[in-house]
């Protein structure tokens, strides 16, 4: 049935900055903020927005994302008509058939699955962003200019914009140049990598990139480009409220810690809820030796320890004389008796044991070298053992460098 | 069809929760931190495999629709199968016209027709006021084992409600005798209230006991038959609390406060599920205290919470000091309010400095949506 809009959410991205966070799944899937999983922002604002019918390319091992997302229910996107398709690489005639060559070529690939719904607009997503974002406005906005393309951007402080791509623009926001990472920006407007475009333009432009061998077929680089250059209609939608993209660990570890002092991203707030597929856990026990300070728990949690500043997850297990702080707990993790853990992202299922120290302040260490200390999922850190800030150990026990 | 099929009864018995049952029945009475009573039977059922589930409704259950929805929470939103809900149009099936449910067996010769179009070959039968957490495919495999042609669990722990049945076993296990009321019950066991049969057993005795004029189930087959029917017993010594009044209620919640009894409550193997709400997750203030707390999601506590259970979406206000009490959904305290052994229902509110006082053995319970 026709649809006015729908989206594809770009959910094919290995991570690999997120290193050994995305060493078993792909990064939408990578927990967030106690309950959530990374997509379930961009999900939950489709829902939130009206938009029913949602694309999920995926690329990057997506089985833990693909049984996350199963058939859309909790972000109500199980619909007879339209919610929730995960839309792999596939084979077409004669053999051929490819990998998603760029995010550009990922549409390009999936041209078959936007026409079965023949929409006026599609909104390009991606799956790394965490924010709360109404894109029924944004689509209004780019009906009521007539664009061929509308770009959600977000004033940045002028001395971070030459690491984003920059869009400059006239008086009417339209968008005049698209300046990727510059040296010199013309303006302090960052593109969030959220598009509008008229579907039979895009549908246009995706065909003719992808006869250009010369072409990366990605949407910054190539698509938006080219459109610029043909003079297209392309404006920019002014976004306020919280957005982080949260492709780093650093910067991950930032957004969870923002969350936590409820600002800009309250999730608390129910005004624009998150939806998330949640296990079956009863509520979380804080014991009688339990000193819990600025932090959030979830369900399942049994915490007889210290948490302070920290993110707890589901099914977290912090005993009698542990201290936490500082930290993101990802779902299942352990830290036992007398254990300390500070300044950590500790992946899925982690053991700390007893007496361990993981990372450690900025203030007990050379500034030059502190960084977020990082565990990945599955991996443990032995009775006693000392593991130092900045550093990163995967489920084998070795260190990963950055 | 081999298997088994539940039956929950949650019609209205005689029970003594005081406020707590004013808008709801017992089976949706919340319970630990974010679940209704219901949802313990209904779990111990989904978890032992069970796909049909039938819930024959009555009294005041508008809460309990609300809660079980299309029983989606519970894996009950089949093609095949799932939830049915039985309300009390059915009525008009009985021969005894239109009133409230005397008892079990009034209650399912009422949903005859649904009976007989039952295609597993056994029943689970249970009350919707037990908060258990049973695995019923143990339960069937003694039925099957001990030829019996009815199962009833039952449990040596003899602290129950006022109202319990309580049997006499034989050395084998055989329940010899029924007993209701019992003023002693040392030597006995104390009925839980869920029994296994064959569903044709079950239609069998429905028919005879509506020709009969019998209502109750205890009185006519429990002890009307001990000596014409093998009735086994399965003797089950692990949690299980009927919540029949204000007093049990508010004891069997704290207990949830030790780790023992919260391991038996909330097993891995068998996870207890319920109406999933999206709260964000908990967030406890440097300016709050929380000790000796079940607390669930979406809560914002910024004040000093102890010895407490704490339902989902509720805020403790800073300088508000709550202890030995039971915080249902969205509750609100405000600044510098004191409650000590309060059972605040749904959506309470509670203002400044107000100080609220109950009791160890008598609970002050606050009604649901009331401002105080």
């Amino acid at each position: 049935m026709k649809k006015e809009c729908i989206a594809m959410l770009l959910a094919g991205g290995q991570g690999s900055r997120l290193y050994v966070l995305t060493s078993d799944v792909a990064k939408p899937a990578v927990p967030f903020g106690g309950k959530y999983r990374i997509i379930d922002f961009p999900l939950s604002n489709c829902t939130n927005s009206g938009i029913d019918t949602v694309g999920v390319l995926t690329q990057y091992k997506p089985l833990e994302l693909n049984s996350y997302i199963g058939s859309g229910q909790p972000w109500d996107l199980d619909r007879l008509d339209g919610g929730v398709h995960i839309l792999p690489p596939y084979m077409q005639e004669g053999e051929k058939g490819s990998w998603f060559k760029g995010t550009a070529n990922a549409i390009y690939q999936n041209i078959g699955f936007v026409d079965m719904y023949d929409p006026d607009y599609v909104v390009i997503l991606s799956g790394d962003h965490i924010y709360k974002m109404n894109y029924g406005k944004m689509v209004e906005a780019h009906k009521k200019a007539g664009a061929a393309c509308t770009i959600s951007v977000l004033e940045v402080p002028w001395a971070e914009a030459p690491r984003f791509g920059i869009m400059a623009v006239d008086e009417a926001d339209n968008i005049v140049e698209f300046q990727e990472k510059p040296k010199e920006p013309k303006s302090n407007l960052a593109s969030m990598g959220i598009y509008v475009f008229s579907w039979k333009k895009l549908r246009e432009y995706l065909i003719a990139d992808e006869q250009d061998p010369s072409s990366s077929n990605d949407f910054g680089k190539n698509i938006i480009p080219k459109m610029l250059g043909a003079g297209e209609k392309m404006v920019a939608y002014r976004f306020e409220g919280y957005w982080k993209d949260v492709g780093t660990l650093e910067s991950l570890w930032d957004a969870n810690m923002d969350m936590l002092s409820r600002g800009d991203l309250d999730l608390l707030e129910d005004s624009w809820p998150i939806y998330a597929r949640l296990p079956a856990e009863p509520p979380a026990f804080i014991g009688k030796s339990a000193l819990v300070e600025h932090s959030v728990v979830t369900q399942g949690c049994e915490i007889n320890g210290k948490v302070m500043n920290s993110v707890l997850s589901h099914g977290a297990r912090i005993e009698d004389g542990a201290e936490v702080s500082y930290s993101v707990l990802m779902p299942g993790v352990t830290v036992k008796r007398g254990a300390v853990v500070r300044y950590a992202i500790l992946g899925e299922n982690c053991q700390v044991e007893a007496g361990a120290t993981v990372g450690d302040s900025p203030e007990n260490c050379d500034p030059d070298k502190w960084g977020v200390t990082v565990m990945g999922p599955g991996s443990a850190a032995a009775a006693g053992e000392v593991v130092a800030p900045n550093t990163m150990l995967n489920r084998d026990h070795k260190e990963v460098s950055r | 069809m081999k298997g088994l099929h539940g039956i929950i009864f949650s019609y209205e018995k005689h029970n003594d929760l005081r406020e707590l049952t004013l808008h709801r029945v017992p089976a949706s009475v919340p319970f630990a931190g974010r679940y209704r009573v219901i949802d313990f039977i209904l779990s111990s059922m989904v978890n032992a495999g069970i796909t049909n589930v039938g819930v024959v409704l009555d009294g005041n259950y508008q809460s309990l629709l609300d809660h079980l929805g299309s029983g989606k929470d519970w894996d009950l939103s089949r093609m095949h199968g799932g939830l049915r809900l039985l309300p009390p149009f059915s009525h008009e099936q009985s021969p005894r016209g239109v009133r409230e449910f005397a008892g079990k067996m009034d209650a399912l010769a009422s949903v005859r027709s649904y009976l007989k179009e039952i295609r597993q070959s056994h029943v689970v039968l249970a009350d919707s006021d037990l908060v258990i957490n049973i695995p019923l495919q143990d339960v069937y495999q003694a039925h099957l084992d001990s030829c019996a042609d009815i199962t009833a669990v039952c449990t040596s722990n003899l602290e129950g409600p006022p109202d319990a049945t309580y049997y006499k076993l034989s050395e084998q296990g055989r329940i010899t005798e029924a007993l209701y009321p019992l003023r002693s019950p040392a030597g006995c066991y104390r009925s839980l209230e869920i029994y296994i049969l064959s569903t044709q057993l079950l239609l069998d005795l429905v028919d005879e006991c509506m020709s009969h004029d019998q209502v109750s189930f205890c009185s006519a087959v429990l002890q009307g038959k001990t000596d014409t029917l093998h009735i086994h017993s399965y003797v089950w010594d692990g949690y299980a609390a009927q919540i029949r009044t204000l007093k049990g209620y508010y004891a069997r919640s704290m207990e949830l406060l030790d780790p023992a009894i919260r391991a038996e409550v909330f097993n891995a193997q068998r996870p207890v599920h319920t109406k999933e709400r999206n709260d964000a997750s908990t967030y406890v203030d440097p300016a709050g205290t929380c000790c000796n707390c079940l607390v669930a999601d979406g809560c914002t506590i910024e004040g000093t919470v102890e010895n407490s259970i704490i339902f989902r979406g509720v805020s403790v206000a800073k300088g508000a000091e709550v202890k030995d009490c039971i915080l249902m959904q969205d509750v609100v305290i405000s600044r510098d309010a004191v409650l000590h052994h309060v059972i605040a229902d749904k959506n309470v509110e509670v203002m400044e400095s107000r100080t609220l006082m109950g009791h160890d053995n008598y609970p002050m319970v606050i009604a649901k949506d009331s401002k105080v």
